[in-house]
């Protein structure tokens, strides 16, 4: 790449942003720095960005899927129950607390690409009969007997700083972005994403492609769920609520478009870092941590106007 | 007249397979089922309660309504509810200001925080999903951050006396407000020129631009009277509950999104936008209202029940699919 196209590059604001944050908070607090803020950051952002890629994916083709904080929660208390009241061992647990999670997104894909109704709608009713699911079950009570080894995984440290929990983030960003550049997979669904008349032309098959989408963002939401189950050390019913702003925000920081058939897997990591150092800079400045929801929405009308005037700049002033 | 004679079953099959026939038919089946067999849904009190929840539900689904005309969505009418209502309150509370000032007040904070969203979807051109769902976020954010998150709870008894009353024993003066708005929506719609306006704009942008209609003005106006909605839907659940509290529509206001979705959709609005059904999103709404309370006196157990709601909403799709098919095979056929 040429160094006069740097600017041009969805990950190259992100990151200007991020290093230019971390100076500006550096400066004010030296401590934001220390391994232990690194390790709390690297935390928060392990888990989102795994929420991120659930959504990325499925705006890539030019979807939206509203279901992905019912499927994480309803695939973290299938984890953390099986393992309480089956005494499931923790690995069996995670491959059904899995396979449920693609299970669910396989049944919105399905609905989706069989019916012609929007996805909106698909998932605005999916989420509420996993979330029913998710609260008749458990009667909104956690499970509180997860084991000892889960726990473990979910807080210890692995080298330095590194938490056990950026390992399975890692594999995700390094796996997404193997499929959506190297893959045939995921060269279809931006094909999809960009223009579905035109893929179908030229042989792509429009409902294989959307099941693949819907089940890897289910099976990346299920993920999430259990990796917040870790985390948390129990299985909340609740896990999930707040991932529908959070999904949004990070891939469209990225650079995503939402209209679909482009979205930056390196943008979209970036995205989540930024949330992640916003929410510790509120905490370090002593700001009211209500007013994370407000920095996240004005992040995500500033970052679509930004990407919306690049888009107009780079097509000639047209659109 | 034997084309008159030949068409009569046709038109007829139409207009029993038309959407406002189906609801009222299911709200009648339901309904029956319900009073035969659970004991408590046919007493005046249960009637009563019925009747202020189903109310504001086809409040708040208008207030969707309003903007899915536009081929758009507005996520964030829950929170703009919540903004209103905590402004109602706080107007009444701290300044002891009479109804006839805060009322009006409150809807115009509604109106204001839709004309926000009307001008950054219209000047951006972006989709109304994620304007919404970013201001959303903002707007409950903000408010949260102002009200510390706390209720106001010295409200107006005037108000709360209109919560309370009751017209034969069981009819809710609520209803009759939900019922006065979807009158007036219905004349907006079918009789005013702006009405017509939003309704072209919403079906073919382009064109409506050509033949003259300001398009992007029309889409502020659609979202001012979807903030307005909202902040009347909020007005209601004050009454209803007798406070003016932050978390009334749950965090960020998601839970008025599925309310808000099913009964326009139930009510067949295509979500496309152009075409409205006022009746239909009032029936809509009425009859999700109408199975949950009945599911509740079966004892489904509340937790369930969002699930039931979402196989409804699925259900509802689903059917439109069938009847539009149907529909399009009848018309073929004659």
């Amino acid at each position: 790449m040429k160094l006069a196209a740097l600017p041009r590059a969805d990950w190259f604001g992100p990151l200007a942003i991020v290093i230019l944050a971390s100076i500006v908070i550096t400066a004010f607090d030296p401590s934001f720095l220390s391994p232990f803020n690194i390790q709390i950051l690297l935390l928060a952002a392990s888990v989102n960005v795994v929420v991120a890629m659930s959504q990325m994916i499925i705006i890539a083709i030019g979807q939206m899927n509203l279901a992905i904080g019912a499927i994480g929660g309803f695939a973290a208390i299938t984890f953390a129950g099986l393992m309480q009241v089956w005494s499931f061992p923790p690995p069996l647990a995670a491959v059904c607390a899995l396979g449920l999670g693609a299970a669910a997104g396989l049944f919105n894909g399905a609905l989706i690409a069989r019916t012609g109704v929007s996805a909106f709608v698909i998932t605005l009713a999916s989420l509420s009969i996993f979330k029913g699911a998710d609260l008749g079950i458990t009667r909104a009570q956690p499970f509180y007997g997860v084991p000892a080894s889960v726990k473990a995984f979910g807080n210890a440290t692995m080298i330095g700083p590194i938490p056990w929990l950026a390992l399975p983030a890692a594999v995700v960003v390094i796996g997404m972005w193997r499929l959506l550049y190297r893959q045939k997979v995921g060269r279809f669904i931006l094909a999809v994403g960009g223009n579905s008349s035109a893929a179908e032309l030229s042989g792509v098959s429009i409902e294989r492609t959307t099941l693949w989408a819907h089940g890897l963002s289910g099976f990346l939401a299920a993920l999430a769920g259990i990796m917040l189950v870790g985390r948390l050390q129990l299985g909340q019913p609740s896990i999930g609520d707040d991932w529908l702003i959070l999904s949004f925000a990070a891939p469209v920081i990225g650079g995503a478009a939402l209209a679909g058939g482009h979205v930056s897997v390196f943008g979209t990591l970036l995205g989540v870092v930024i949330v992640a150092m916003i929410t510790q800079a509120l905490v370090i400045f002593r700001i009211d941590p209500f007013f994370v929801q407000v920095v996240l929405g004005l992040l995500i009308l500033w970052t679509v106007g930004v990407n919306r005037l690049r888009e107009v700049r780079l097509s000639g002033g047209r659109a | 007249m034997t084309a008159s004679i030949q068409r009569a079953p046709a038109a007829l099959v139409r207009s029993a397979l038309s959407n406002e026939f189906g609801l009222v038919a299911l709200i009648a089946v339901f309904a029956a089922w319900f009073a035969l067999a659970t004991p408590g849904f046919a007493s005046p009190f249960n009637l009563f309660t019925l009747g202020r929840i189903a109310a504001i539900d086809v409040m708040i689904g208008f207030s969707m309504m309003v903007v899915i005309v536009t081929g758009g969505l507005n996520l964030s009418v829950g929170a703009i509810g919540a903004c209103s209502a905590m402004f109602f309150g706080w107007l009444s509370q701290r300044f002891g200001l009479p109804l006839v000032f805060t009322i009006p007040a409150a809807l115009a904070m509604g109106a204001a925080l839709g004309a926000v969203n009307g001008q950054l979807i219209v000047r951006s051109g972006l989709h109304s999903f994620i304007i919404t769902l970013a201001t959303m976020s903002v707007f409950f954010g903000v408010m949260v951050f102002v009200t510390r998150a706390e209720a106001f709870r010295a409200l107006p008894p005037a108000i709360l006396a209109f919560g309370r009353l009751r017209y034969f024993g069981y009819v809710s003066p609520l209803l009759l407000v939900s019922a006065g708005v979807g009158l007036a929506l219905a004349a907006l719609y079918r009789l005013t020129p702006l009405g017509r306006e939003m309704l072209a704009a919403g079906a073919n942008a382009a064109a409506a631009e050509l033949s003259g209609v300001r398009v992007g003005r029309v889409f502020v106006r659609c979202h001012m009277l979807s903030g307005a909605l909202a902040g009347v839907a909020a007005l209601m659940a004050i009454a209803r509950t007798g406070a003016a509290i932050p978390s009334m529509a749950g965090d960020l206001g998601q839970d008025w999104l599925l309310p808000a979705f099913l009964g326009p959709v139930l009510g067949g609005t295509l979500l496309s936008g152009g075409r409205v059904s006022v009746l239909g999103a009032f029936l809509g709404s009425a009859l999700v209202s109408e199975l949950t309370n009945g599911l509740l006196q079966f004892r489904v157990g509340e937790f369930w029940l969002q699930t039931y709601l979402g196989l409804m909403l699925l259900a509802a799709v689903l059917l439109d699919l069938m009847r539009r098919k149907l529909v399009a095979r009848f018309g073929a056929s004659r």
